[in-house]
């Protein structure tokens, strides 16, 4: 199933099972978006449950693969209290010229990307020189008894909805060009929030 | 909602469950290590179910990463103890709840170790 069907699948039923990520990850996602700047780029909005979690009077483009995704975002870009906007776009052809945005923001996005590297590439390119790349993301653990565990789960996973547990999304950002990485724990080293700089 | 007390819950909870369904579920006449290695199965099918049922509520990975180690760890203890005859349900279900406690408060610990690192 192509990732766009599959997330109109689960639109109706992606905030129930979020729901728990989000009273868990509210705070740090809060502290982490507090660098969000200027001109922003939300990769894969899905619902918008994240749009709680952003600093006021920001201009956002959320884009999603998923009509029916952003058909459940639109009341919470409207609560927005700045300006908000939505797009219909793949990530790893983003439908904007270079140097556009001050800061990129992806919520667990890049475990489903196809191509996480040239998706991440794409990111770089419309970010301006000296713009910011924000990640809350969860990576495969370095810990071999919770690394074997998400290795396990991704097969159902990956069959499932096209996520993937076992991606080393550090790497990822390093390989497609970002400087002064910075990265955080915020559950066991699986959920992170990451930064790089163009 | 405190994490702090509902996720040790869980843990006991899912891991005694998972103990008493093992122990229903094997006969005492099986082999140990038969016993041991379907018990660890049926351990991971409750762990999808237990996934579905609390990881809407509870977060998917703070969910997910106790309870892989609980259902492999108590199926398989459960599945052996099982054909132990002369140890009772109620004793494999006390057993696993406190098996799955001590996972619930290592992952805690180890939490917190790598959150805020000294």
């Amino acid at each position: 199933m192509s990732p766009t069907k599959n997330y109109d699948r689960v639109a109706k039923t992606f905030d129930y099972f979020r729901k728990g990520d989000m009273r868990r990850w509210g705070r740090s996602q809060k502290e982490h978006f507090s660098q969000m700047h200027g001109r922003v780029l939300h990769i894969g909005v899905g619902t918008g449950m994240e749009i709680i979690n952003f600093p006021p009077d920001l201009d956002i483009t959320g884009i999603d693969l998923s009509a029916k995704m952003i058909e459940r975002a639109l009341w919470r870009g409207k609560r927005y209290p700045g300006k908000f906007r939505f797009c219909l776009m793949n990530a790893e052809f983003l439908a904007f010229p270079d140097d556009t945005f001050d800061t990129v923001v992806t919520v667990c996005v890049f475990c489903t990307v196809p191509h996480p590297v040239a998706g991440l590439k794409e990111c770089r390119r419309v970010l301006k020189p000296g713009g910011k790349l924000l990640m809350f993301e969860h990576v495969l653990s370095k810990n071999p008894i919770y690394g074997l565990s998400l290795k396990f789960m991704s097969i159902f996973t990956a069959a499932l909805e096209g996520t993937h547990l076992d991606r080393n999304t550090v790497e990822n950002v390093r390989e497609a060009g970002f400087k002064f990485i910075a990265e955080k724990n915020v559950y066991l080293d699986i959920v992170k929030t990451i930064a790089g700089t163009k | 909602m405190n994490f702090k007390i509902i996720d040790p819950l869980i843990g006991a909870g899912s891991g005694a469950i998972i103990a008493f369904t093992v122990s229903q579920i094997i006969p005492a006449n099986w082999n140990m290590f038969l016993a041991m290695a379907a018990g660890g199965g049926i351990g991971m099918i409750l762990k999808f179910v237990f996934l579905l049922l609390l990881a809407p509520f509870f977060g998917a990975f703070e969910v997910m990463i106790p309870l892989s180690i609980i259902a492999m760890s108590v199926g398989m203890l459960s599945g052996m103890a099982s054909t132990n005859g002369s140890v009772t349900d109620g004793c494999i279900s006390v057993t696993g709840g406190l098996v799955g406690l001590a996972v619930s408060v290592v992952v805690y610990f180890s939490n917190k170790n790598l959150t805020h690192p000294q």
